[in-house]
């Protein structure tokens, strides 16, 4: 088992003040929950947090721990409880915490579980009252190609259910998914009883899965309009040309005007996402030149400037 | 597992999908109307219809979804009201410039690209 450092999750010392132990769980509490933090493993420093703070604000628990961390330590680095150890302060009696105790990892569990399941403290009350099952909430990444052809996804999330004991317990729940084309991101889509089982008969809860969209190195979404920027030579810009741009998954030939400048829009009607209202491709025109000309494309350019020299192209600028 | 195995087609939520009724989103948010109708009140969340009564209020999932955050919120940071609503807004404008930074600086790497 490994020895969980609650003095390193809080950055706190060991001789830290109740207050400034307080005081560093809020603005860490603050920085990594789940719902605020965008850093990949927030979810379980958040739960490592709150699992720290569960023993380190308590000043019974606190005092259990500090020797347990003196002599369970082992040389190579593991740890194992002292012979006979057994927690006075118990923690699965219930009516302890308000904390989620579900959620702690296997060194609290066996530290301070009390020799009962986590969660049993409501388990007489779970048996005998009806009560839904949680709605669980899950998110799912999608390429751009599959949000036009539609996919099936295979999706892992964690219910909540009472195991024969009537212990809470985490489950892995795996499922596959028939994604239907055209879902936007932040959309949400609903798996009617796929979430945790209800108690005492009661239904279970939906799953609730969001909708994110995987970056493409091409294209970019806005709303339901697909964007997409296509480089163009200058001569092409500035006469105009018929020519081949891509959309998601194929590709269409597209007429330039002339005198097109850099960062013009051409719109594809229709050819965003799809769905009942599909948007549409918005197709920026980048004038792109060679990274060497020819001597001979240099005279030509030459001969341009001489020919335009009226232009100004800074003219906005008041240059 | 069985689940594994058999391919579930799913429900879009989206304007004509599925709602909820007041009863409905305390039940799945495990909390009191009052908690709700606060919500409601403090501009967190929205009904489909906000001029009707609390009790014919119907909420469409991304409410639901919204509810659910608040209540986590509120429980492991202890916030009250008003600040749970500006944390939430300030939440919402972060993620929408977070999405235009990335969308903007892809487009930057490839005109630097080009």
């Amino acid at each position: 088992m490994d020895f969980k450092d609650y003095y390193a999750v809080l950055g706190v010392s060991e001789s830290a003040s109740p207050e400034e132990i307080k005081k560093s769980y809020r603005k860490l509490a603050r920085k990594y929950h789940p719902d605020v933090s965008k850093e990949d493993n927030a979810d379980e420093k958040f739960k490592d947090l709150g699992e720290a703070y569960e023993v380190l604000k308590d000043p019974e628990k606190r005092a259990e721990y500090d020797q347990l961390r003196k002599y369970g330590a082992q040389a190579d680095g593991s740890f194992q409880p002292p012979p006979g150890w057994q927690s006075a302060s118990g923690f699965g009696g219930g009516g302890y915490t308000d904390a989620d105790s579900r959620q702690f990892s296997d060194f609290f569990e066996q530290m301070f579980g009390g020799g009962q399941g986590p969660g049993q403290g409501a388990g007489g009350f779970r048996q005998t009252v009806r009560m839904r099952g949680e709605d669980v909430h899950a998110r799912l990444a999608l390429f751009l190609e599959e949000v036009f052809n539609g996919s099936e996804k295979q999706v892992s999330f964690a219910v909540h259910e009472a195991d024969e004991q009537g212990r809470v317990i985490a489950r892995q729940k795996t499922l596959k998914v028939k994604i239907p084309a055209g879902m936007r991101e932040g959309q949400h889509l609903r798996l009617k009883g796929q979430g945790s089982p209800g108690y005492g008969g009661a239904a279970p809860g939906d799953l609730l899965i969001e909708i994110e969209l995987a970056p493409h190195p091409s294209f970019s979404v806005e709303g339901r309009d697909v964007v997409v920027t296509v480089p163009v030579a200058p001569w092409e810009a500035a006469l105009g040309a018929t020519i081949t741009v891509p959309t998601v998954g194929s590709k269409v030939n597209v007429k330039v005007p002339k005198g097109t400048s850099s960062g013009r829009k051409l719109r594809l009607k229709g050819k965003g996402l799809p769905g009942k209202h599909p948007g549409d491709q918005i197709v920026v025109l980048q004038i792109a030149i060679p990274e060497q000309h020819s001597a001979e494309a240099e005279k030509l350019y030459e001969q341009l400037a001489e020919a335009e020299k009226a232009f100004n192209p800074r003219s906005k600028l008041h240059l | 597992m069985s689940d594994r195995n058999s391919i579930l087609t799913v429900e879009v939520m989206d304007e004509n999908g599925s709602t909820f009724t007041l009863h409905e989103v305390c039940e799945r948010g495990e909390c009191h109307a009052e908690f709700v109708i606060k919500l409601v009140n403090y501009g967190i969340i929205a009904p489909l219809e906000p001029a009707a009564e609390a009790r014919q209020w119907l909420f469409d999932v991304a409410a639901l979804a919204r509810l659910h955050k608040a209540r986590r919120l509120q429980r492991d940071l202890k916030m009250n009201l008003p600040g749970l609503a500006m944390s939430l807004e300030l939440l919402d404008e972060v993620q929408d410039m977070r999405r235009e930074v990335e969308r903007l600086s892809r487009q930057l790497q490839q005109l630097t690209d080009e």
